[in-house]
């Protein structure tokens, strides 16, 4: 027993409570995927996910955020059905919404970098409120920049047919979204684990 | 055996131990006795380095918890309040398993010990159930094999009976009551001591931090009165 | 809904890392190519995996029914255009290929979806990705999957609460925050209790590797795998 114990390589107290964190926020993530409103004339829904991956870079840091939607990525590739209309598999992130996927993880790092700028944590309730609407903003253009992008390149549509089939109907959706995830932040109910 | 040597621990400026001093030999049944907020919980919690002592030093095995911190958690097996979010797989075997993979151990080996594991809590071949599906006090027994694959020498338990109903809170006491007859000593943290003090060696009960008594359960008995816990 | 179904096929007894490798392989053959003589092998080949992982057709076209329908309407989108002569059919049908080509790789995902389960995709990932980012993501993967239920019932409850207090009535931003909210602090306690037990469990980053071997049987899945990879670049 004493030969195994010498070589036990025990993860930190502060990564441990951040990995876990991570995790759980990936399966939330998963859970909110049926809390959607699809769209007749559109190949995405409206889901809650979104607001969740604005949170994860913006509780979860630049570090640990991106880490938490790789979890989300790779259990639904894995056959978890939390993707949006609960599906599954690794089809789902190489078809035509996967590059919204993409986008996901890196907007959660952009986020966090934009309003943590560092891996020491700050408390996102006490940043200027324009550092937080640039970082949302620029994480929507990513998430849907990726999205579109990818779908366009994949169905062979051009740029204009993208706009309007992957981007356009969300933009009401986006900015409630951007409003909710700011409310949310300075409530100051959710602090980040600070080492 | 757990030595507490005049520990003191303050959480946010409030202390919560004060200087605790306290014993607790292998193999023997101890109740930790107390009110809500009394420390109990702190108390656990430094048995295994969870949380360290601001002054004092905790020994397990005679040696201080922060020098082998994977010593003090093998052989401390702990187990927590709310039992289902203490498990990291979706089946009950890969959840028992959780623990000696960490410490690195022969696959052959964790098959052993999972297999002793589940038999010790009466769980022998639903290995490959989900945890999800099974009752709360089905839940408690796998969290309890869970710290046992581990082989400790004490098992640390927190209130583990929150939640559970009457025929559920029994079936974990029975588990209990045979694992300290097979020489595992036990540490059980709870304000609800009914058919509790029938199984221990010792009660301990603290207040604001401090042990203010430590006696066989029929002498106990008399003076838990004023301490506001519940007394059968 | 679609997901892991014991069963003793073929694709049941594979390696789960062959079947990573065969839709990895599948996948960047159809991406290459939307030809009609490439969509027609590839629809074979198709058929044959979910024949073999006996992916029952009907529930899984129906699993997929919103995916299915966004491939059908995209190709008309592409086809309408600006002007005359309004449609452009030629257009419609490089759309309508490559549609078709997500839908098969989708397809063949789900033969990995039903014959594969959570213990065997952390295996394949620790034994795969080294050192910590391996354990980070098979040890996340298997939470994610224990605490998706879990969750799911959290969000239940708090929409079934917030509607029984006629918080239907309000706003949208208001309702979003509040379940983002209660959902989160719920999710980050339940977080916090996890990383204990994962500390008193002695969580490592170097622990027994989950037991995987490749079998006779993973080796023309793995050759094919390969030749689809390099037909992707042909």
């Amino acid at each position: 027993m004493d030969t195994h114990r010498e070589s036990v390589e025990v993860v930190d107290d502060a990564v441990v409570r951040s990995f876990a964190r991570a995790a759980l926020l990936a399966a939330l993530i998963g859970a909110a995927a049926p809390v959607s409103i699809p769209l007749p004339f559109s190949p995405v829904p409206i889901t809650l996910q979104v607001l969740f991956v604005f949170l994860a870079g913006l509780v979860l840091g630049p570090v640990w955020g991106p880490i938490s939607i790789l979890l989300y990525i790779t259990a639904g590739a894995a056959g978890l059905p939390i993707f949006a209309e609960m599906r599954g598999g690794i089809g789902v992130l190489v078809g035509h919404t996967g590059g919204y996927l993409w986008g996901y993880l890196i907007a959660a790092g952009l986020i966090g970098l934009l309003v943590h700028r560092g891996t020491d944590l700050r408390d996102p309730a006490e940043e200027p409120l324009p550092v937080v609407v640039v970082a949302l903003v620029a994480g929507t253009i990513v998430i849907y920049g990726l999205g579109a992008g990818y779908m366009a390149w994949l169905l062979e549509l051009d740029a204009w047919e993208a706009f309007l089939a992957g981007v356009a109907p969300f933009i009401p959706g986006e900015l409630l979204k951007m409003a909710a995830a700011i409310a949310i932040v300075k409530s100051g109910r959710i602090a980040p684990i600070q080492s | 055996m757990i030595e507490f040597r005049s520990v003191s621990y303050a959480f946010e400026d409030v202390p919560v131990l004060d200087e605790l001093s306290l014993s607790i030999g292998d193999g023997e049944f101890v109740v930790l006795a107390g009110a809500n907020g009394s420390g109990k919980t702190t108390l656990l919690r430094h048995c295994n380095g969870l949380l360290s002592p601001d002054e004092g030093t905790v020994l397990v095995d005679e040696r201080p918890v922060e020098d082998d911190l994977v010593a003090a958690r093998s052989s401390i097996g702990m187990v927590f309040q709310h039992p289902r979010d203490q498990f990291v797989a979706a089946t009950i075997d890969a959840d028992v398993a959780f623990g000696p993979e960490n410490l690195g151990l022969e696959r052959a080996e964790i098959d052993r010990r999972v297999d002793a594991a589940l038999e010790a809590v009466n769980m022998t071949g639903r290995g490959d159930e989900r945890i999800d599906s099974l009752s709360g006090g089905e839940q408690a027994r796998v969290a309890i094999a869970g710290a046992l694959a581990m082989k400790p020498t004490h098992l640390v338990l927190d209130e583990p009976f929150t939640g559970l109903d009457e025929p559920a809170r029994r079936s974990v006491l029975s588990r209990l009551e045979s694992l300290s007859a097979r020489g595992t000593g036990v540490l059980l943290a709870t304000h609800d001591l009914r058919d509790v003090l029938a199984l221990a060696d010792r009660v301990v009960a603290m207040r604001d931090g401090r042990v203010v008594l430590d006696d066989a359960p029929d002498r106990a008995l008399e003076e838990l009165g004023g301490l506001e816990v519940r007394v059968p | 809904m679609l997901s892991y179904e014991p069963d003793d096929t073929v694709v049941h007894r594979l390696d789960p890392r062959s079947k990573l490798a065969f839709q990895i392989g599948f996948a960047a053959a159809a991406l290459a190519h939307a030809t009609p003589r490439a969509l027609i092998a590839l629809t074979g080949l198709c058929a044959v995996v979910l024949a073999a992982a006996r992916v029952p057709i009907r529930e899984t076209l129906y699993a997929y029914r919103l995916a299915v329908a966004v491939l059908a309407f995209v190709p008309l989108v592409a086809a309408v255009t600006f002007g005359p002569p309004w449609i452009d059919v030629d257009d419609g049908i490089v759309s309508a290929r490559a549609s078709y080509r997500v839908f098969l790789i989708l397809l063949v995902s789900a033969a990995y979806v039903r014959s594969t389960p959570v213990r065997h995709s952390r295996a394949a990932i620790q034994r795969t990705v080294p050192g910590k980012p391996g354990q980070i993501l098979g040890v996340g993967v298997a939470l994610v999957f224990r605490f998706f239920p879990v969750l799911q019932a959290d969000l239940r409850t708090i929409r079934e609460a917030m509607a029984a207090r006629l918080g239907d009535e309000r706003g949208p931003v208001e309702r979003a925050s509040t379940i983002a909210i209660l959902g989160l602090t719920r999710t980050f306690e339940r977080a916090d209790r996890l990383a204990l037990a994962l500390q008193a469990r002695c969580f490592a980053w170097n622990p027994t590797m989950p037991p995987l071997t490749f079998s006779r049987s993973d080796v023309p899945v793995l050759g094919l795998s390969g030749a689809l990879v390099l037909a992707a670049f042909l």
